[in-house]
């Protein structure tokens, strides 16, 4: 599967959970592997250069993180978009 | 700059001790976010509320860690701080800086933030106590361009720390700098990517004395020992007495294990009962010396009460050689994260996962054979577990004895 493809689906999965479910790492790399029958490590590589990128990003809260689709406000904080 | 009246605060410049209020206040003279920082202080002692909410989405790109997101409720009055985030830089290994280093770290942090640091935070990083969102990445990219890093914060493995070891201390078994270096270098996406249920601190000390406390403060607790016996220095022996030290008192009573005895010319120990907690060499530092193979017992577990009460560690592995490059060691931590990752829960430490699920799973898991030395307090509760093809050869073992009237042990 292409690079781009993949970063879809995985971005797919975490609109899925946004407002039901924090997402910790794991969760979008078991999930996403299982339904695509991919390898973790490939899952992996495409999360984390979407969080890179600031097409994911990280959240933290209670002491716990997640993974998470940014705002807009923090897209605009990182000079991403006007 | 606005002047706030401070009674209450004030109280805490009082004594002969050293006053974080006095170091405030002096910061406050320069930095306005330092100066609210001090009136929103006295408010929260007059009205007995905190006023501060953490976390949330604040960092820099690319890292999950390293910032903490802090926001005051007041900052409509005291706009100072009304973002006042935590920045966690990781600190070198057992804490050595130059005064240049300090310097270049403090210049920064006057000009992008209040001011404020606190050297060390108890996870071990050099905290910078209080800047705005928008200075963020800026921060960042004058630290790291600098050579600096951020710390860890999150569900991550937190920045590890190690105590001083041979930089400035004979007692340590290993090299404590250059494990907590390797183990930073190696685990570089752990720290700065959190992607564990929760945090997971390591902690390094190079003898039992424990001066990073990593027994208590550490999910995993890296801990020197020896294998040899304590070398006894008998004329040192007698100076110490000499000099007025009551052997028996300060040394034989104390030893936890009772294995050292003094008659008043000769000090003997007992060595195949000595448990190496330290407090005799630390004492009689002239006079005792550990010998003989070096290495670490590492420990698992331990934390401060949140879901479940505080844990101090376990021992797993009573011992293990400690030289780069770190191989076994790295192994293991790997498989330990292993199975915590299957096994626990959000906001789970491994300690109480541990407590949940059993030592057994705990050590069928990452493939440690249970033995007497894995010990939760040591010389009280040593365990043993048994599977049923153990119980089966036990019982076969048995029933020979009885026929042939041969026992073997």
């Amino acid at each position: 599967m292409e690079m781009a493809e993949l970063q879809d689906k995985i971005f797919a999965f975490c609109e899925a959970a946004k407002g039901k479910k924090k997402l910790k790492e794991k969760d979008i790399l078991i999930g996403v592997s299982t339904e695509l029958s991919l390898e973790k490590d490939e899952v992996k590589k495409a999360l984390r250069e979407m969080i890179n990128v600031g097409r994911l990003m990280y959240s933290y809260g209670g002491g716990a993180s997640s993974v998470e689709i940014p705002s807009e406000e923090y897209l605009r904080e990182k000079g991403m978009i006007k | 700059m606005k002047k706030y009246d401070t009674p209450l605060i004030d109280e805490l410049e009082k004594g002969p001790w050293p006053s974080f209020v006095t170091e405030m206040k002096k910061a406050a003279k320069n930095n306005e976010m330092a100066n609210d920082a001090v009136g929103h202080l006295e408010k929260c002692y007059r009205t007995k509320v905190g006023y501060w909410k953490h976390g949330g989405i604040v960092g820099v790109l690319g890292y999950g860690g390293g910032v903490i997101g802090r926001y005051s409720e007041l900052g409509d009055e005291f706009p100072g701080v009304a973002h006042f985030h935590t920045v966690r830089l990781n600190q070198p290994s057992g804490f050595f800086y130059t005064s240049a280093a300090l310097k270049e770290i403090c210049d920064i942090w006057d000009k992008y933030g209040s001011g404020l640091t606190n050297v060390h935070g108890s996870t071990g990083d050099l905290v910078l106590l209080g800047t705005k969102t928008d200075a963020l990445e800026t921060i960042f990219a004058e630290y790291s361009s600098r050579g600096w890093d951020l710390g860890s914060s999150g569900s991550a493995l937190r920045t590890p720390s190690c105590c001083v070891g041979p930089g400035r201390c004979e007692w340590t078994n290993y090299d404590t700098l250059d494990l907590n270096y390797a183990l930073t270098q190696e685990f570089q996406d752990e720290i700065h990517r959190p992607m564990f249920s929760y945090k997971f601190k390591i902690k390094m000390s190079g003898c039992a004395c424990d001066c990073v406390a990593s027994i208590a403060r550490a999910d995993m607790s890296i801990i020197g020992t020896w294998k040899g016996h304590i070398e006894v220095n008998q004329d040192e022996v007698k100076n110490y007495a000499k000099n007025g030290m009551d052997i028996n008192a300060e040394i034989v009573n104390m030893c936890p294990t009772q294995c050292i005895s003094y008659d008043g010319k000769d000090l003997k120990i007992n060595n195949a009962e000595c448990s190496r907690c330290m407090h005799c060499i630390s004492k009689m530092t002239k006079a005792l010396k550990a010998t003989g193979e070096r290495g670490a017992t590492i420990c698992i577990g331990s934390k401060a009460p949140i879901v479940v009460g505080s844990l101090l560690s376990w021992v797993i592995v009573p011992f293990i050689k400690v030289e780069p490059p770190y191989t076994e060691l790295k192994d293991l931590i790997r498989k330990i994260w292993e199975w915590w990752d299957d096994n626990a829960k959000p906001r789970e430490r491994i300690g109480e996962v541990i407590e949940m699920k059993g030592m057994r799973s705990f050590l069928e898991g990452i493939g440690q054979a249970p033995i007497p030395q894995q010990i939760k307090e040591p010389r009280k509760d040593p365990f043993m577990f048994y599977t049923e093809e153990d119980m089966a050869a036990f019982k076969a073992k048995e029933a020979e004895e009885k026929k042939t009237g041969k026992y073997k042990f």
